[in-house]
This record gives C-alpha cells, sequence and structure tokens, in this order.
C-alpha cells in the first residue's frame, strides 16, 4: 500500500515542479528570493494586516453582487469573525502545538464570556462597584469594571479554570483526554444555564443569561482631552470602534504565539506533540508543559468570550455548545494543526461561514443551481458540512491548508505535517517492550 | 584533555534489587547493578533478557516493582522521567525516537530544556534575558551537532535524516541534557561495518571529551569488547556474568546462554 | 426499576463502544448518532410503512415490531460498517488523535444526515405496547412497555455472549482485539473481523433504537446525549469489557432514574448531563480500567 501512494506522490511532485517551471512562478520566485530576508517575512503579514484594518473603509466600495457569496461581511459581522479566528488561534496552542485533542474549548469561551457578565453589568444587584466604567450612571447597581480590566479578568480566571480542569484530565491518554475535555465543554455550559437558584443566590441568570454588559470605552476625560471614545455603544460608528479592537485582540494573541512558538516552552510542547515519552526523557515536565499549554490556550479564549460578550452586549447560555467547540476544531484542522496563518485564513472562512457565508451561498444555490421549489436551506446543515470538512482533511491532506512548517523546495516536495506516519512504530511509555525495536513502517533511510 | 586510565572513584549509579514484573512476567529479577563514574559499561545478554527494561527503569519510564535505584547519591526509584533527566541521566532509545518535524538543530535544542530557564512572560515580552539565552543555547546545541558531524545539516527535518546520522542527533540531543551518566540502546543497530566504527571512534571521543559515564547496550560483540571496560550479562532478568570483555568472552555460562547447553559440550 | 430498562438501552449501545473500543482502540463517536439515525428510520417504518398503532392488533403489533427489529438491525449493522469502510479504514495506520478527530467529525455528518432526512422534529411511535403495569407492588410499578424492554435485552444479550465465546467468528474478535498482528498471521482476515464488528455494534445499536422508540422520541441529536452516556457506561464498567458494558449501563440509568426521579432531594433532568460526565470523569482520573476492567498501566 504505501509504495503506490509513494509513487503516486512522487510523479505529483515532478508534475507540479513541472508546472511551476513552466508558469515562470519560477521566475517571480527567484525577484522574491531576492528581497531582503525581514521584507519577506514580514511583507505579506503587513500588507494582510492593512487590508484588515482599512476593510470598513472600502467595504462600501465593494462589488454588492458578488457572484455566489452575494455580499461581503458587514463591519458587524466581521467582529464576530474576528473573535471566533482569535478563539482558534487559542486553540492552535492546545491541539496544535502541544497536540491535545482539546473537545471543550466552549467552556473556555463561556467562562470569559461570563465574567463579563459579573463584572460589567447590574447582574449582582447586592452590591454597588463601579471601576473605570463607561457609558453607566454612577448610581446604577452591580459590579461595573473597565471592560479593558474585564478582559484582563476574564482571561486570568479563564486560565485559572484550565489549569483546574487540566489537573485531572492531562494525565490522561489521547482518546480519554478528548472525551473529558468534552464533558467539560459540557458541564460548564450546562452549570450556566441552571445556575440562577444556588441556594437562592442567583449566579449567572439561568437561561436567561447575562445582559446587558458594558461596553468597552476610554471614559469622559480621554474623551474629552484626546478625543477617544467614552463608551463604543454612545458612538456613531461603534461598530468600527469594536472592529478595531477585535483586530487588536487578534493581533495580540498571534503576537504572543508566534513568541512562545518560537520560545522553549514552545519547542517542548512540539516535542510532546511528537513524542511525549521522548520528550519527557529530555526533560520536559510533561504535565506542567501541558497544563501551561491549556492555561494559554484558555487565556485567550476567555478574553475573545469577554470580548465578544460586552460586544454582543450579553451572555446567554444558547451561544454555548458542544458545536462550537467542534467548529474551532474545523478551523484549526483546515488551516493546519500548528500553523497560526492556516488557522487564522482557515477561521476567517468558517468563522464567514457561519456567520452569513452559508446562508448567502444557500441562496446562491437555490436561485441559480437546484431546480426551483427546492429550496435548500444549506445554513442548517453546517455542521454536516464541518464535518465533511474535518473527515476530508484528516483523509487527505492532514497537515492542513498551510502547513505548519515551510519548508526549502516546498513547491518541488510534498509537504509533510504532525500526523504523517511515523518512521518507525512507536509503543507507548509504560507498555512491555516499550522502547523495543517495532518494525519499520516504511523503508528505513540509509545514508 | 584526555582522561587517566584509572576510573572509579566512586559509583554514580547503584541500582540494588530491582525487580521489574509485568503480571505474572519477571522482566527483571532482584538485579545488582552499580555503574562507576566515567566508566564504559557494557550491558549484553540475549533478546528478551530484560535490558532495556532495566533501562527504562533507570531512566523512570518504568516503576521499578521493588528495588532501589540511587543516582548520583538520590534516590531516583521513583522519579518521574524529566526528574531524572535533570539530575544528570540522558538516554537514547532502541528505535530511534528523534522528533521528526522539527530540525536536527531543534532536537538538541529540546535535549536543553531542563536546563534552560526561558519562562512565558519572557519569551512573550522577548527580554533581553531570554534572548541572550536562547542565542547561547542556539550556539551550544550547533556545537554539539558539529562535535556529533552533523552541522551540515542542522536544519534539516529529523525524520529526512540518512539513518547513521539519526543515531547520532539522538545522541547530540540526550548529550544536550548534560548528563553526569548515558545510555545508549543498542546505537548501533542497522548499522553497516563501517558506519559502527565511525560510531565507535564518536563514543571513543565523547568518552575523552566529556567525561561521563557511559552504559550501553549492545548486541555487536565488537562493539562491546571494543570499547567496554566492564561487561555485564543478563538472562532472562538475571545477571549471569560480570567483568572485563576479556573474562566474558570466555565465561561458560555465557557461551550457554548465547548459543545454548550444546555450545558448552 | 426505570433505571432498569433505561440502563437496557444504554446497555445495548455501550456495547457498540466497547465492542469497538476493544478491537481498535477507536472510540466511535458517531456510534450514537448511528442509534439516533436507526431510531429515526425504524419510527418511520412502523408509522409510515406497518401503519401500526394502538388500534392494531396484538399479534399485528408483535410482528411489525419483530420485522422491525430486524430490518433496524441490519440497518444500523450497515451504516455503521459503512462508516468504517468509508472513513477509518484509510486511517488505520495513522496516529490516533487523526481517527479520533475524523469520528468526531462522522458523528456530525451522520447526524445532518439525520437532519437532513428526518428535520428538527421529534419522531415517535403511537404507544404500541400498553403501560398497564405487569405487578404493582407497594408504591413500585412496572409496567409492560419497560417489562417489553427488558423481555428484548435479555436474549439478545445471551445471544451476543454465545456469539463471541462460541463462534469463529467471536474468536477472531477477541483474537484481533488483543493482537492484530499475531491474529494476522494465525490466518485471521482482521479487516473482515474488524467490519464484523462494526456490523454487530451497528446492529446492537438498531435494537436499542427500536426499544427506545417504545418509550421515548427521537431526534436528529438525540445520539449525542445517549452516546455519552452510554460510552460513560461503557468505561464505567471497563472499556473493552462486555460484561462491565452492560453493568455499567444499568448502574448508569439507575443513577439517571434516581436523579430524575419523584425524591425530594433530586437534582433534576436539567443536572443529568453533568452528573454523567461527572462520573466519566471520576472514573477516567481515579479507575481508568473501570470496575470489571483489567489494571493496563495508562501513559504519563
Amino acid at each position: 500500500m504505501p509504495r503506490r501512494r509513494d509513487r503516486a506522490r512522487t510523479s505529483a511532485r515532478a508534475y507540479r515542479s513541472e508546472l511551476v517551471q513552466r508558469s515562470g512562478l519560477r521566475a517571480a520566485g527567484t525577484y522574491w528570493d531576492r528581497l531582503p530576508g525581514p521584507v519577506r517575512t514580514f511583507a505579506p503579514a503587513l500588507a494582510l494586516l492593512a487590508l484588515a484594518a482599512t476593510y470598513p473603509f472600502y467595504l462600501a466600495n465593494l462589488p454588492g453582487n458578488f457572484p455566489v457569496i452575494n455580499e461581503f461581511p458587514s463591519v458587524r459581522s466581521a467582529v464576530t469573525i474576528i473573535v471566533f479566528t482569535t478563539m482558534a488561534v487559542g486553540l492552535n496552542v492546545v491541539v496544535g502545538y502541544c497536540g491535545l485533542l482539546d473537545l471543550g474549548y466552549v467552556a473556555f469561551y463561556a467562562i470569559g464570556a461570563y465574567t463579563a457578565g459579573w463584572l460589567a453589568s447590574g447582574q449582582f444587584q447586592q452590591v454597588k462597584l463601579h471601576f473605570g466604567s463607561v457609558g453607566i450612571t454612577h448610581d446604577a447597581r452591580g459590579i461595573h469594571i473597565s471592560i479593558w480590566l474585564v478582559l484582563m479578568c476574564a482571561a486570568a480566571l479563564t486560565a485559572m479554570g484550565g489549569i483546574l480542569i487540566g489537573l485531572p484530565t492531562l494525565r490522561l491518554r489521547g482518546d480519554y483526554l478528548a472525551i473529558v475535555t468534552l464533558g467539560f465543554g459540557e458541564i460548564i455550559p450546562q452549570f450556566v444555564r441552571n445556575a440562577d437558584s444556588l441556594h437562592g443566590f442567583d449566579l449567572t441568570h439561568g437561561t436567561f443569561g447575562i445582559s446587558p454588559i458594558d461596553a468597552p470605552g476610554f471614559g469622559e476625560t480621554l474623551h474629552r482631552r484626546v478625543g477617544l471614545p467614552a463608551s463604543y455603544q454612545q458612538e456613531f460608528n461603534a461598530d468600527r470602534l469594536f472592529f478595531w479592537t477585535a483586530l487588536a485582540l487578534l493581533l495580540l494573541t498571534i503576537f504572543c504565539c508566534i513568541r512562545l512558538r518560537d520560545s522553549r516552552l514552545g519547542r517542548a510542547w512540539i516535542a510532546i506533540r511528537e513524542d511525549e515519552t521522548a520528550a519527557g526523557a529530555m526533560g520536559i515536565p510533561l504535565m506542567r508543559t501541558k497544563t501551561w499549554a491549556y492555561a494559554i490556550g484558555a487565556f485567550f479564549g476567555g478574553a475573545a468570550g469577554a470580548y465578544v460578550a460586552s460586544f454582543n452586549q450579553g451572555a446567554f447560555p444558547s451561544q454555548f455548545n458542544f458545536n462550537i467547540s467542534v467548529f474551532l476544531l474545523c478551523m484549526v484542522i483546515l488551516g493546519g494543526m500548528g500553523s497560526i496563518w492556516g488557522v487564522v485564513i482557515a477561521g476567517v472562512i468558517l468563522s464567514w461561514l457561519n456567520v452569513e457565508g452559508l446562508a448567502n451561498i444557500g441562496t446562491w444555490l437555490n436561485n441559480n443551481v437546484f431546480p426551483s421549489g427546492h429550496n435548500i436551506e444549506v445554513a442548517k446543515y453546517q455542521f454536516g458540512i464541518y464535518g465533511v470538512v474535518i473527515v476530508l482533511m484528516m483523509m487527505f491532506r492532514p497537515q492542513g491548508l498551510i502547513p505548519e512548517r515551510r519548508r526549502k523546495r516546498e513547491l518541488e516536495e510534498g509537504s509533510h505535517g504532525p500526523l504523517d506516519e511515523p518512521v518507525y512504530e512507536l509503543r507507548g511509555g509504560d507498555e512491555p517492550g516499550a522502547g523495543e525495536r517495532g518494525e519499520p513502517k516504511g523503508p528505513v533511510p540509509r545514508g | 584533555m584526555s582522561e587517566p586510565a584509572t576510573p572509579v572513584t566512586g559509583n554514580l549509579l547503584v541500582a540494588d534489587d530491582v525487580r521489574k514484573e509485568f503480571g505474572g512476567l519477571i522482566a527483571v529479577n532482584d538485579l545488582e547493578f552499580t555503574i562507576p563514574e566515567r566508566s564504559l559499561v557494557s550491558l549484553i545478554g540475549p533478546n528478551g533478557a530484560g535490558k532495556t527494561t532495566f533501562f527504562n527503569m533507570l531512566t523512570g519510564l518504568y516503576r521499578a516493582t521493588s528495588g532501589t535505584i540511587t543516582f548520583d547519591g538520590q534516590d531516583v526509584t521513583d522519579r518521574p522521567p524529566h526528574a531524572i533527566t535533570k539530575l544528570g541521566v540522558g538516554r537514547t532509545f532502541q528505535n530511534i525516537r528523534l522528533f521528526p518535524q522539527m530540525t536536527a538543530l531543534e532536537n538538541v535544542l529540546v535535549g536543553m530544556h531542563s536546563r534552560l530557564k526561558g519562562g512565558i512572560l519572557g519569551s512573550i515580552l522577548g527580554l533581553p534575558r531570554v534572548r541572550r539565552e536562547e542565542r547561547e543555547a542556539t550556539e551550544k546545541a550547533r556545537e554539539l551537532l558539529q562535535f556529533a558531524g552533523l552541522r551540515r545539516v542542522d536544519e534539516e527535518l529529523a525524520e529526512s535524516l540518512a539513518y547513521g546520522d539519526q543515531r547520532r542527533l539522538e545522541v547530540a540531543r540526550a548529550l544536550a541534557t548534560e548528563p553526569k551518566l548515558l545510555l545508549l540502546d543498542e546505537p548501533t543497530a542497522g548499522m553497516n561495518p563501517q558506519e559502527t566504527v565511525t560510531f565507535m571512534d564518536f563514543v571513543d571521543k565523547l568518552r575523552e571529551q566529556r567525561q561521563l559515564a557511559i552504559l550501553l547496550i549492545e548486541h555487536d560483540m565488537k562493539v562491546v569488547m571494543g570499547i567496554s571496560e566492564r561487561v555485564t550479562v543478563l538472562d532472562y532478568g538475571e545477571k549471569i556474568a560480570e567483568g572485563t570483555p576479556k573474562e566474558i568472552q570466555t565465561d561458560e555460562r555465557v557461551i550457554e546462554a548465547y548459543l545454548g547447553k550444546a555450545a558448552t559440550t | 426499576m426505570i433505571g432498569l430498562t433505561q440502563g437496557s438501552v444504554y446497555a445495548l449501545v455501550a456495547l457498540g463502544y466497547t465492542l469497538v473500543y476493544g478491537i481498535l482502540q477507536l472510540i466511535n463517536f458517531a456510534h450514537g448518532d448511528v442509534f439516533a439515525l436507526t431510531g429515526l428510520f425504524s419510527s418511520t417504518l412502523i408509522v409510515s410503512h406497518f401503519n401500526l398503532d394502538e388500534s392494531s392488533g396484538a399479534l399485528v403489533i408483535l410482528g411489525g415490531l419483530a420485522a422491525t427489529f430486524l430490518i433496524a438491525m441490519a440497518f444500523g449493522a450497515v451504516v455503521n460498517a459503512t462508516i468504517e469502510l468509508v472513513a477509518y479504514r484509510r486511517l488505520r495506520s495513522a496516529p490516533r488523535l487523526a481517527v479520533l478527530i475524523t469520528a468526531v467529525g462522522m458523528s456530525f455528518i451522520v447526524q445532518n444526515i439525520s437532519l437532513a432526512v428526518f428535520d428538527v422534529n421529534f419522531r415517535s411511535v403511537p404507544p404500541l405496547i400498553s403501560d398497564a403495569n405487569v405487578f404493582a407492588i407497594g408504591g413500585v410499578h412496572y409496567n409492560w412497555q419497560a417489562f417489553f424492554v427488558i423481555l428484548v435485552t435479555f436474549p439478545v444479550l445471551v445471544l451476543l455472549t454465545w456469539l463471541v465465546k462460541n463462534t469463529r467468528q467471536g474468536k477472531a474478535m477477541r483474537a484481533t482485539s488483543q493482537d492484530p498482528e499475531a491474529s494476522a498471521m494465525m490466518g485471521i482476515n482482521v479487516n473482515r473481523t474488524i467490519s464484523f464488528t462494526f456490523l454487530l455494534a451497528g446492529g446492537l445499536a438498531g435494537i436499542g433504537a427500536v426499544l427506545f422508540l417504545v418509550e421515548f422520541n427521537i431526534r436528529y441529536d438525540t445520539g449525542f446525549e445517549l452516546g455519552l452516556i452510554a460510552f460513560t457506561a461503557a468505561v464505567l464498567g471497563g472499556i473493552g469489557n462486555l460484561s462491565g458494558a452492560v453493568l455499567g449501563a444499568i448502574i448508569i440509568g439507575m443513577i439517571q432514574a434516581f436523579n430524575e426521579g419523584p425524591f425530594l432531594w433530586a437534582p433534576g433532568s436539567d443536572w443529568t448531563r453533568s452528573i454523567v460526565f461527572g462520573i466519566l470523569i471520576a472514573i477516567l482520573v481515579f479507575r481508568p480500567e473501570g470496575l470489571l476492567g483489567e489494571r493496563t498501566p495508562e501513559g504519563a
């Protein structure tokens, strides 16, 4: 079996490099190679960033009747898209870098959102605590803390939650880890749905959720002195402000993840993903390192959750379910486990599909492709579509759209991903025969 | 700087009555084993004799059913692998366990994990202290690769290296943990005679320059007899002979274990 | 007593999980959704094709149900085996994580097939079995519906035990789950054995689905929660262990019955999921081999 695939792969490679040569991409490539290193590294990212940041300005100029997808997402939809993408980047740390299959990431989203609900709304009528809040009269009851602080608190609290969840979970083997995280991903939303009467105390306001949640802002003083918006919700172009702040949040998350990936801790994560036993033998404390992955993933998930709660002006239990965890997982898999840019692009695509893309495509399909009278609500089947994406990616391109490693001569050679067949059959740490030679899985590379 | 020919100042590792049972199977049977400082000891025996099981117990991968293991004066019997590595035990694996998707350089850098200090905040903020540590670590890693003859492939993915290179990379990675004791599990398996000779020179160089003790599991008798100071023979989890290479070569029990009773009659 | 009824359905589904896990070390996430799909299909059979309702004669009902059982068994078996053929077989040599992720994807695909064909509504069958009491002792009563479930489940379990212990296929299953390579060398067709396992698991789920319909209604997403409860039961009893799956299922059934029952201090059905998951987490942390399983060392 493997030989047939190898032969196919070699001829595919040869074919591809033929194409590349003929198309003159090679010439373009050489020109690209001659640019100074830093330019090559940063230029694409900066270009993308510029495109993203100026989106609200040129959105009006984009065609409103684009084929298939009809229209481009509004700035308001874009905020949600960016927030989900941020969560996907957070999940990428857990699943992509460290190789821990987390099926309960929605729990972090929920904790973040509800923290915002607790710290920036009228939920706790028993107290009156204001600290840097904006857009709220000063005699409003409840806890009203500046959203910027709330974001940090939510991130920290969620990280702690992640550590707590990790304590029993992270010592388990891959499949059990997945199920247990799924469990937590179910328990926490069910908890917030029902915790409106814990011995009489209303913690989460049950199925109604907590709303309204305060908006971010910079307060009257800064507004008068520097012109910064006092409270987002009171501004005329509130959506744009939310958009840029979300973008900043995403960029911060990406920045931290890049830094971490190239650090000692990031190497430890990838080592654990590649071969946990060997990683431990090389001095990496497994539980501690995995817990850090979890905590960091939770940190960004919580921050994103809190932010979007403020944006949506509420945290509602209906938003949190298992589907979201799988949805985020789909982004990581489609993009490429461990590949930040892959996950960002996949995140944007899938989130857009979720927010309005599928509905638009559905309308187009119903109008132009399907026989009249035959209306298929494409958006209804979105999770089936995500399931198909996951299965197809796993079967045919497990390394994702943009694989984690950019290798030299990438155009010629096929890329490999963390899920490729191991060279040797490796046995687990504590089974009889651990470290013993298994059978080589393919031709053993010889010098 | 070469070592004087008389080592043995004290015992670096002492395994006392160590036993490992898997259900009903006794893999290692009340084994007593010592490794003097800066010595080169070989552990040989027929397949299934318990050699790798013993290795795994020394490195914390298996928990001994009974007995104690003391390393550098500390009881490491129940310690997890990373703690034992931190104390100064490095190892390679019988079937190569490199990190396939990481470059040779990164593999070695992972080995340095327990010797570096860079933390989360420092890494994210890019503090000068952390940057400096990373630079120095990369330098050191390159030196190790150079030492192992792998300098030219330092940016190659581990999975795409030649077999001999992979073996030496594993050793380089183990050396990165700054061990006092290096455990090599069948390092020349699958090597042709030429590669084996190269490897033996490599181990010689290792001993001269690095002042560490080496425990070697090997099947290739040329290697064992060629470089060992002491050889221990295991069979069915028990020590059946121990001594210098010459003594072992002529020991009846050893010959019997390998070749069967018929060979000695 | 209600716990026993619930537990029987859980047992049939849990056996499916444990059979597949035993042979492939894979949690077949899609199993619960296969259950749901089969249940929806069966409800259509009963209502629209066999036209059974409470006014049908007793013999007609029994005949119709028997036919439904057989068809549901076949349906569930085929769907489950197809999933293995299409998705899992290709990834047989891939790292476990890849297959697990694929299983999650398959789960959603099957669920959406249910959604596409049967839409969002709950489906049920009219009360074909009377809910008169079989017996009533003191405050405890047990009606025919619940009794019917036990009546069907018990022989199925007996049959299954016989199959696994005495038939060639059963032995092949057990051998393959212990050591696929050695089994292959002994002449066992591993691929066929695995397919057989999936067929068997799917068939059991099919029976369970029809039994479930006797008392409850089914929707496209019913399989998710039920699957997880059944999986917890399998883990509780000891994953890979058949009697364990049944034992675990009965225990979970009882716990759920208690939780949702009339007792004053019962937390109520809102908390069922959390309680079941709490149990799952507790088992995996404190006693991963379950009640009847063997202690195997877990990787660090």
